[in-house]
């Protein structure tokens, strides 16, 4: 329960930001990283509809390949 | 231990320290019992397959790493009778609506059967989606039934401090991690040599939560993150720490983590929540283990509210279910493949403890990740 999935922002309304992973994109709340600015382009680690983190590119592409591994494994496995 | 290396590299480094002569002399044929304490660790390292490659002197013991095996059933209980009783929308994540209660045969056992009954409960992905149900069904009292850990409660915290509609109310679960060690370790046999702190918990919490497991405890830790490589930068920082006996916190997922956290999310969960003594599923009272609303927030406390549903008497109904292991997975005193129940009777289709429910639940990870021999 406690992962977070990195996310590219892709605009930024107040404390609500719209952001994507892989193509699918989601609104995600900025208000845990009041101390910390963000800004359109940059990526951060998201966890239940929250930024909790900023992360760089490099760090974002190698988390994506893990979760992605991790879910083709879940997806087997609901049938099982 | 910020040193850039590939998978296979820190596998190389991690066994050829143990078959060091140092290392040898100083474990003489004993094992290094390393625990983890969160469910996304046992993913990664099941995932992995990094039991199978790491040296046969390494132990990598699962600890109480999932919220949702250690959520009092007398919660879920609650929650249950909330939904089928009061003219509420029950939302909870998706984790929570498959954990049984222990109740008589052919009765409501789940927040899923309690909806399949016609009880109005929806599973949610993000706090947010609790706000905006219960603005959208103003004339309704929305219910969050909200377990978590740190990195899930900081966000519920979040929602809160931001303001909240008057008709969404809260059943927190929320609990910190760092207390469930502490209780391990003076327990007076923890059953680990040393600690894998978890990286989003200190993400949220810094990594000086954890200072304490060395200062008091004198054991090696490291803060993790959930690649392979951090994984395994973080099993060499603690062995060698051991070697040496040298003890320092180290942050093997610098990438996120500072010493202090994330202060916003800090500041969040103070301003609206307090520490409280809390129930373990399986495990008991753990002394300020857990999160509750501040009494300002008591009309959106859904304790405080209904009070009539809050039956602590079924604390001694019986934690787990019948010849379910579960409590002593969540301590680390057991593998999954322990339990008689494991594979048998109790499976990700058809779970019957906690830990086969989530998927942070050692067992559930274990069976998904194929490992199916019974110990």
């Amino acid at each position: 329960m406690c992962l977070g999935i990195p996310m590219k922002i892709l605009a930024i309304d107040q404390f609500m930001a719209r952001c994507e992973a892989k193509g699918i994109e989601r609104d995600v709340s900025l208000f845990m990283l009041q101390d910390e600015p963000v800004e359109v382009g940059d990526y951060v680690v998201v966890h239940v509809g929250y930024a909790i983190q900023k992360m760089s590119e490099a760090e974002a592409i190698i988390a994506w390949q893990v979760y992605d591994e991790m879910l083709s494994l879940d997806e087997q496995t609901q049938v099982e | 231990m910020t040193e850039q290396l590939n998978a296979r590299a820190w596998l190389l480094k991690v066994n050829e320290l143990m078959d060091s002569a140092a290392a040898q002399k100083k474990l003489a044929s004993k094992s290094i019992k390393i625990m983890n304490v969160c469910g996304g660790h046992e993913r990664s390292i099941s995932m992995a397959g990094i039991r199978n490659t790491l040296h046969p002197q390494i132990e990598l013991i699962p600890g109480p790493g999932c919220p949702v095996c250690i959520c009092p059933e007398e919660d879920i209980y609650q929650a249950i009778q909330l939904a089928l009783h009061e003219d509420i929308i029950l939302v909870a994540f998706g984790d929570m609506l498959r954990v049984p209660v222990n109740v008589a045969k052919k009765s409501i056992r789940t927040l899923q059967d309690a909806r399949a009954s016609g009880a109005d409960i929806r599973p949610i992905a993000s706090p947010l989606e609790a706000r905006q149900i219960a603005l959208d069904n103003p004339q309704k009292q929305v219910v969050f039934f909200a377990a978590g850990f740190e990195t899930t409660t900081a966000p519920t915290a979040g929602l809160i401090a931001e303001g909240i509609p008057d008709n969404l109310l809260f059943l927190l679960s929320g609990r910190l991690t760092w207390p469930a060690v502490s209780m391990l370790l003076e327990s007076g046999s923890p059953g680990f040599d040393a600690l894998v702190a978890p990286g989003h918990v200190a993400t949220i919490m810094g990594a000086d939560e954890w200072q304490f497991v060395i200062s008091q405890h004198h054991l090696p830790t490291a803060v993790a993150g959930f690649t392979t490589e951090s994984l395994l930068a973080a099993f060499y920082s603690v062995i060698r720490q051991k070697l040496d006996d040298r003890l320092f916190l180290d942050n093997c997922y610098p990438q996120l983590v500072t010493n202090e956290g994330n202060l916003s999310a800090q500041k969040q969960l103070t301003k609206t929540m307090d520490i409280v003594d809390a129930n373990w599923r399986g495990i008991g009272i753990i002394p300020g283990s857990g999160f509750e609303l501040k009494t300002i927030y008591k009309q959106h406390n859904a304790r405080i509210i209904f009070p009539d549903y809050a039956k602590k008497a079924r604390r001694h109904i019986g934690e787990m279910p019948a010849g379910c292991d579960c409590a002593s997975v969540v301590l680390g005193k057991k593998y999954p493949n322990q339990c008689k129940l494991y594979g048998t009777v109790c499976t990700p289709k058809e779970p019957i403890g906690p830990r086969m429910v989530s998927d942070e639940g050692a067992c559930r990870i274990w069976w998904t990740h194929g490992m199916r021999d019974r110990s």
